[in-house]
């Protein structure tokens, strides 16, 4: 009998490629921690775990290839926390008093370990 | 070895083929609750961070950087070696899908481990809320939140890790064993291919969160 190999699973260059490649991006996502850059950090940072995560559904969970019911599945994933996400902060974006102050300066209460 | 034998689908499915979609979209919809469930916990977090930034940059501080870092390295890694070893399965190739499944073990155990010295490292450091609890300066009350963010979201991704070390253990000790995983019909593995993939992902999110904030 002979194997009938599923050629999308042929070849691991794409495989090791993209490690490669999110390794880097990590490594761009630390180096910006450290640069200062304010609120441009956590925008930087986010959106390289985006884009490593992309890869990741992309790539390594198989969703690259013809669209299929498992696209929709993953898709509507998304859609799903953009609903729960973009619904709250709705609702606390119009609150009074949000964002609040914080309850202690910085001064601090210090807690004796255990309390 | 055993022999590897073609299985036969389940009565209600046409063909192997249909089977193996069928149970990928089983994950599917699994994996779509536990988007909701980590996006829920990741949204109490962008709350409590853009209500407090100041005191979550204070707090956050204290995570073990060279820890998280090492496990993201870790686990990017092992997603490799999983994705390596479907491959392997596909090709036929037995002896190299079970190193490559052994090795995503090891690398799942070494994430657990070096998680395990990072627990221990936030008990010394007293970052342990209701436990071993100490507010730094500039934290104020409000550090307390984000150590239990913290806490929360690591324990619960660390039992998702030991629930992929189980399947791939069991993927090993069962049907490979049995000859069951073979190229006609390797879908049982891609689907905890799928799963530990989504491990990984969910380690890329609660990365910047806990490790970056607050360092410059």
């Amino acid at each position: 009998m002979s194997i009938e190999v599923d050629p999308k699973r042929a070849r691991p260059l794409p495989f090791v490629v993209a490690w490669i490649v999110m390794l880097v991006l990590w490594g761009v996502s630390l180096w910006t921690a450290f640069l200062g850059l304010g609120l441009w950090a956590p925008i930087i940072q986010f959106g390289i775990a985006a884009i490593q995560v992309t890869t990741v559904f992309i790539l390594f969970m198989r969703l690259k290839g013809p669209a299929s019911l498992k696209s929709l599945f993953a898709v509507s994933g998304f859609f799903w926390l953009l609903f729960l996400y973009g619904l709250s902060m709705i609702d606390y974006s119009n609150r009074k008093g949000w964002p609040p102050v914080a309850p202690v300066s910085s001064s601090q209460q210090v807690h004796p370990p255990g309390s | 070895m055993p022999d590897s034998v073609i299985p036969a689908p389940e009565i209600q499915y046409a063909n192997l083929a249909q089977q193996g979609e069928t149970a990928e979209l089983g994950i599917w919809a699994f994996l779509i609750n536990e988007t909701v469930f980590f996006g829920a916990l990741i949204f109490t977090y962008y709350f409590y961070r853009l209500s407090y930034p100041d005191e979550f940059a204070a707090a956050a501080k204290d995570a073990v950087l060279w820890a998280g870092s090492v496990n993201l390295v870790i686990l990017v890694t092992s997603s490799l070696t999983m994705v390596l070893a479907i491959n392997a399965a596909a090709q036929g190739a037995r002896k190299e899908m079970i190193r490559w499944l052994v090795v995503t073990v090891a690398l799942g155990v070494a994430f657990a481990i070096v998680k395990g010295v990072e627990y221990y490292l936030d008990f010394q450091d007293q970052v342990v809320p209701a436990v071993n609890f100490v507010a730094k300066p500039g934290q104020g009350s409000v550090g307390e939140l984000f150590w239990v963010f913290y806490w929360v979201a690591t324990g619960l991704h660390a039992i998702h890790l030991i629930t992929g070390i189980g399947l791939v253990l069991y993927m090993l000790l069962w049907p490979i064993r049995r000859g069951e995983i073979t190229p006609a019909y390797y879908t049982p593995l891609e689907v905890v291919g799928i799963y530990w993939s989504f491990v990984d992902v969910v380690w890329l999110f609660l990365y910047p969160c806990i490790y970056l904030v607050g360092r410059s």
